[in-house]
Formats: C-alpha cells, structure tokens, sequence
C-alpha cells in the first residue's frame, strides 16, 4: 500500500479528475480524503499499486492544471485503519427486506 | 449593456476565433441569435461529430485553436467523440455547450446532460459556467489551456439564461496562470549526459512523433537530423515532418510501419524521441519493444515519459527550445563513426515495402495520386486499411500535409475534418481518402460540401467490408468475418449525386497497367485539379490485405508480409 497527497486548486472538477486518474485503471480506493491546506486542497489516497502505476499516476496527476504537488510516502496508521475497517458485504445486503416483503413492495 | 451571448462572441473574437463550427438547437439558441455582425464565420455541419471533427480538421492544418459549439443534452454527447480524439491526438480544441437554465440544472430538465462530469476524464480543462460575470475569465482560460503545452480538448458549458442576461462589459481579460514547480531544470541540464550517451552508442536512431511538428521547430529537427544523420523514422503523426528523401529517412514504423524502420528501432542501443508518447502501435509488444535501447525522451508533457519503459533520460520541455539546445551542444562534440550501422540500417535488402506489396491495385492508385500533388495539398485519411496504404505512401514534406485520426482511431473522421482543412486552405488541393465503412459514418457531412462548395476531392477505398477488422478476423479469427461484411452497401456514386456531387466510379483493374495508360492519367488530373467537389469510388479488391504487418502482442521484428 502506498499512500498519496496530491496539492491541488479547489477548482471545478479538480478533485473529480484525480480519483478519474485512478478508476480508470480499475483500481480501489480503500481511503480517501480531501481537506483544506494552506492556501489549497490535499486529497490523500491509499493505494494498492506497483511501481509502473505509481509513476504513471503522478505524471496523470501533475498533467491536470491544477494540481500543484504529487507525493507518495508510506501510509498512515489512521489510513491503514481505515481501510480495513471497511465493511466486507459488497454489493450491501438489505438485513431486513426478505423477497416475499420486496416483492409486496413493488407491488 | 451587452447580453451574454455577445460578450461571449466578442472574447471569442478576442482569442483570435473568426471560424466555428456547429449545429443551433434550444439551449444555444441566444448565441446563435447574436452570431451575426460578431465577426465570427460559423459553419453548419448536419451533426455534431461532424462540426467536432471540422474543428479538428481546422485546428490540425492551421495549429490554431479549432471551436465546436453544440446545444446540451444530444448536442453535447455527439461530441464526445471528437474530444477523445483532440485528447488522444493533442488537438487544440474548444468546445462549447448550451446547457439547461441554470435554476434547472440537476433536475433532469428537457435536454439536460452532465456533461461537464461526463468529459472530465477526457478534457484537459473544462467549465460549467456559474454567471455571466465569470464568461470572460472563463473563455481567456479555456483557450489558454487548449494551446498551452501540450496542447488538448476544453469544454465550456453555459447555461442559457447567462447568454440571455445581461451586464456591462468591461472587455475580454487576458488569462496568467499561477506559478508551480518548474520542469525548465530539466531543459538546462540534459545536454552532457546526452552527449556522453550518443558518443558510447553504436546503433543509435531518432523517433519523430506529433510533437515535433506541433512545436513548430520543424526547421531546426531537420537540421539535426542532417548533423546527426543516424536512421530516423515516424509515427502516423509525425509523417511529413522529415525530409522524405533524406538518406537517413526510412519512413513510417510500428504496426504497419516499413521493415526498415521495424527492424531499426528493434535493433538500435539508443532510441532519441521527439514528441512521441510510444504507443502501443508504434511499440508492439511492450515487454520486447526495442530490447537493446536506452531511451532518451524528448517530451513537452511528463505525463507521456516511461509509459512503456523507463527512459534513461527524460528531457521535458517544448521541443522549440530543447532541439536547439542539443544541436547547440552537438557541435562540439566528437561522436563516433555510424556508417556501417547506417549501412545496414538504410540498406537496400530493407526495402520499404515487400515488392508484392507495391503492385497492389491500391496502393498503386494512391501512388498516383500522390504523385500528382503539390506541395501544399494536404492529405486526410480516415480510419482502416485505407488509412494504412495512405500513410505508407504518403511522401511530402509538408509537415501539416497528412491528417488523421490516429490515437483514438475514430472511423467518420475524414469527411468532416476535411471540410474544415479546406476552409482553412481555401487555395490548396485537399484529398480526402476514407474506406467504404468510415465514410458512412457522416456520410451527410456532404451536405455541408455541397452547400459550401468545397472543392475537396474524396476518395472511397471501397472493398465492401469493414478492411481493417475482416483483416484481423482472416489473420487472427480463422476467417470467421462476423459482421464485417458490406457488400450491401449503397451506390456511393448515387448518393454523391443526390447531393449534387459529381462522382465516379474506378475499377482497379485500370490500376493493373502500371504506370496508367493515358486515359486514367487525364482522368485522374482532371479530379484533382477540378474546381469542384468530387468522389472518386476506387473498387478495392475485398479480401486485400495491409503490409508490413506487426500481429498485436509481437515484437516489432516479427512481422508479416504475408497471410501464410
């Protein structure tokens, strides 16, 4: 896992671009998190990538216009946590409504 | 007090934009209303893609900023396609869309699309527009970004009651980005180790991509190419951007590139690009792309380095200011003798094309064609095995004279982009070559050529099939030509002339005397040098195959010559 901060100008769609980078390449996103810094934003990302991606995503990243600064450093125990106190059910299962309740329900 | 639409017209205007193309529809309409006395000529396609591609046809011949503008919801997704391929070609390009109400947005109105969100991973800078106040800002940017670099796609979405509104107008402003992290550290200090680099290398060879031609130093390569006079060869996009008759030049490489120029970049111990990003279709296979080479990469956008192998020396920045400071650099240096690997390199026994190849009816047919141009004709092919044979023998050294759809591969490109090269060049001969499939894809654009009068003179390679693919499927699928078949297709002929269009149809056959008999020589003159727009038909046989070709996933030295 690695960990990455990308500054960047809290302009449309900036932040949308930088996690586009990463889902175009099928990628999860176990943590993500932008916030205020300093004069800009920072989104910090966690992922599971080799050293080919690593290298395309910053050069993906420091191409969009407004992104100012791409660091990749070793994750945070906050991140790590995180990320593996996801909830494992994928797609999430309703608890409650069984098929006869669903189906009453669309009726 | 002016409405937003005008001033909107009067920062375009401001941008240097006096031609635009596009189709009216709800959203757009107040722009329309205000489009005439702006000084702005605007030129209506019959589809959106068409006007997207006209854009790109304008701003690929000219290298100005090409404007696409379309109404929302419909208007706006018919040009997604369009810019994909400005992304994929680095196409300066502007498109701009009408866009609900603003008090509607997000409330799935009549004609309502995300399409800001949409075109986010395919733009490199893009607006929805939040009042009339931000249009001028807005548009000084967006133009800003589509030329600056490497230059790409802007998408600007105005919801219509801001063209509607108005205010008073101070007058367009002039954009200035905000500093970050140079790369210019790269530029200075490239030139020792590049040096040090060339004088231990025995096989070197240089690879000329778009950017060579984008960055303007066209003059300046060529004279470094002469001084460095090692094998040299071109991507699709950067044909015309080398001499073709200098010694070292050994053409087009990758997929369907000359064994030549295959066997160089395979063999070579140092790679010089120029403004290529290495593709796949100029690579192969990845894993064996140029085994022996150390990679020196020339590049304006970092972006592109080491997206197949580490480069040993990256050199970012624009190609106007890194050429000149090699060949600066190169002057004083002593290299090494590369006769004998220059020998081997350019070698007869490397010819271009295998002999079998050079009699094939088509590519006879587009040899006398280009032979017949001049200097400043320029050439736009479309998508497939017509696209192929064309850049093969494609020969001028105009380095604007050959367009196409390259990265995306986008069939239906050539018609309409053609439209806006000839609107562009009003005075030169512009040769449109598409295959029967493509050319069906915005087959209506000849509406838009009649109504203009466009003289561009087109061609349809029709082998009643989809050739690239059934290609592949005889290749790779056991012959199994699923959906590939167009032996249905329309009198092309027919069609032109319900346009208006005069049109003629050509068997190959006239192809098989060679050189052509005077007849066909005349004939072929006359459609080029026609003051009007003419279609050439060109019967292709059907089962006509392109090569060199190099199979996906092989190395570039194994390639076929033909189908056993």
């Amino acid at each position: 896992m690695h960990a990455f901060h990308i500054h960047y100008r809290n302009t449309q769609g900036t932040l949308m671009r930088i996690l586009t980078a990463v889902s175009r390449r099928g990628l999860d996103v176990p943590y993500v998190q932008a916030s205020a810094d300093g004069h800009g934003q920072c989104a910090s990302l966690l992922l599971d990538v080799n050293t080919k991606q690593i290298g395309q995503l910053c050069r993906d990243w420091y191409a969009i216009v407004d992104v100012m600064d791409v660091r990749v450093g070793v994750p945070t125990a906050e991140m790590l946590d995180s990320a593996t106190g996801l909830p494992s059910a994928h797609p999430p299962v309703s608890a409650s409504a069984g098929s006869k309740n669903a189906n009453a329900a669309m009726a | 007090m002016l409405r937003g639409a005008e001033i909107f017209l009067q920062c375009l205007r401001a941008e240097d934009v006096d031609l635009v193309f596009g189709y009216p529809g709800g959203a757009i309409m107040p722009l329309y209303d205000a489009l005439d006395g702006s000084g702005i000529r605007h030129v209506l396609t019959r589809h959106e893609q068409g006007a997207v591609f006209a854009a790109e046809g304008h701003a690929r011949a000219t290298g100005k900023v090409g404007v696409a503008i379309a109404t929302s919801g419909p208007g706006a997704t018919n040009l997604v396609t369009g810019i994909a391929d400005a992304k994929m070609d680095s196409v300066p390009l502007v498109c701009i869309t009408g866009q609900v109400r603003s008090s509607l947005i997000g409330s799935d109105a009549f004609q309502e699309t995300d399409v800001f969100g949409l075109t986010l991973s395919l733009t490199k800078w893009s607006r929805l527009v939040r009042s009339i106040e931000e249009i001028p800002a807005v548009i000084a940017e967006g133009f800003y970004w589509a030329r600056e670099g490497r230059p790409g796609p802007v998408v600007i979405d105005i919801p219509t009651d801001f063209l509607k509104a108005k205010m008073e107008f101070a007058g367009p402003v002039k954009f200035t980005p905000k500093p970050r992290p140079s790369d210019s550290a790269t530029e200075a200090a490239f030139g020792d180790k590049l040096i040090s680099l060339l004088q231990k290398a025995e096989r070197p060879v240089a690879l000329i991509g778009a950017g060579a031609k984008l960055s303007g130093a066209i003059s300046e390569l060529r004279s470094l190419l002469d001084e460095l006079n090692i094998p040299t060869f071109a991507t699709v996009h950067g044909l015309g951007a080398v001499e073709p008759e200098a010694p070292y030049y050994l053409g087009m490489v990758g997929m369907h590139g000359t064994r030549a120029a295959n066997m160089a970049l395979h063999e070579n111990d140092l790679l010089l690009v120029f403004g290529a990003r290495l593709d796949d279709r100029v690579t192969g296979d990845p894993s064996r792309f140029a085994p022996h080479s150390k990679i020196v990469h020339f590049e304006i956008d970092p972006a592109q380095l080491d997206r197949v192998r580490a480069c040993e020396l990256p050199v970012i920045g624009d190609l106007a200011k890194t050429i000149p400071a090699f060949h600066k650099k190169l002057r004083s240096a002593k290299l090494p003798n590369w006769n004998q690997w220059r020998t081997v390199a350019c070698g007869e026994d490397r010819a271009e094309l295998d002999p079998r190849g050079l009699s094939q009816p088509t590519i006879r047919f587009l040899d006398e064609l280009f032979g017949r141009l001049t200097q400043n004709s320029v050439v736009i092919a479309d998508v497939g095995q017509h696209q192929m044979w064309a850049a093969q023998r494609y020969c001028s050294a105009s380095p604007r004279g050959f367009i196409t759809s390259g990265g995306l591969g986008s069939m239906g490109f050539a018609l309409p982009a053609a439209v806006g090269v000839q609107l562009s060049k009003p005075d030169a001969t512009i040769l449109c070559v598409s295959g029967d499939g493509g050319f069906q894809m915005n087959i209506q654009e000849l509406a838009t050529v009649r109504r203009l009068n466009l003289p561009i003179k087109m061609v349809i390679v029709d082998n009643k099939y989809l050739g690239m693919v059934r290609q592949w499927q005889q290749l790779f699928y056991q012959r199994n030509y699923a959906e590939t078949d167009l032996s249905d297709n329309p009198d092309f002929v027919e069609i032109a002339k319900a346009y208006r269009i005069n049109a003629v149809r050509v068997q190959e056959d006239v192809m098989r005397e060679y050189p052509v008999n005077e007849n066909t020589a005349d004939a072929l003159e006359r459609f080029l040098r026609s003051p009007e727009p003419e279609l050439l038909v060109f019967d292709c046989a059907p089962e006509a195959n392109v090569y060199p070709m190099v199979p996906a996933g092989a190395a570039l030295s194994e390639m076929l010559f033909e189908e056993d």
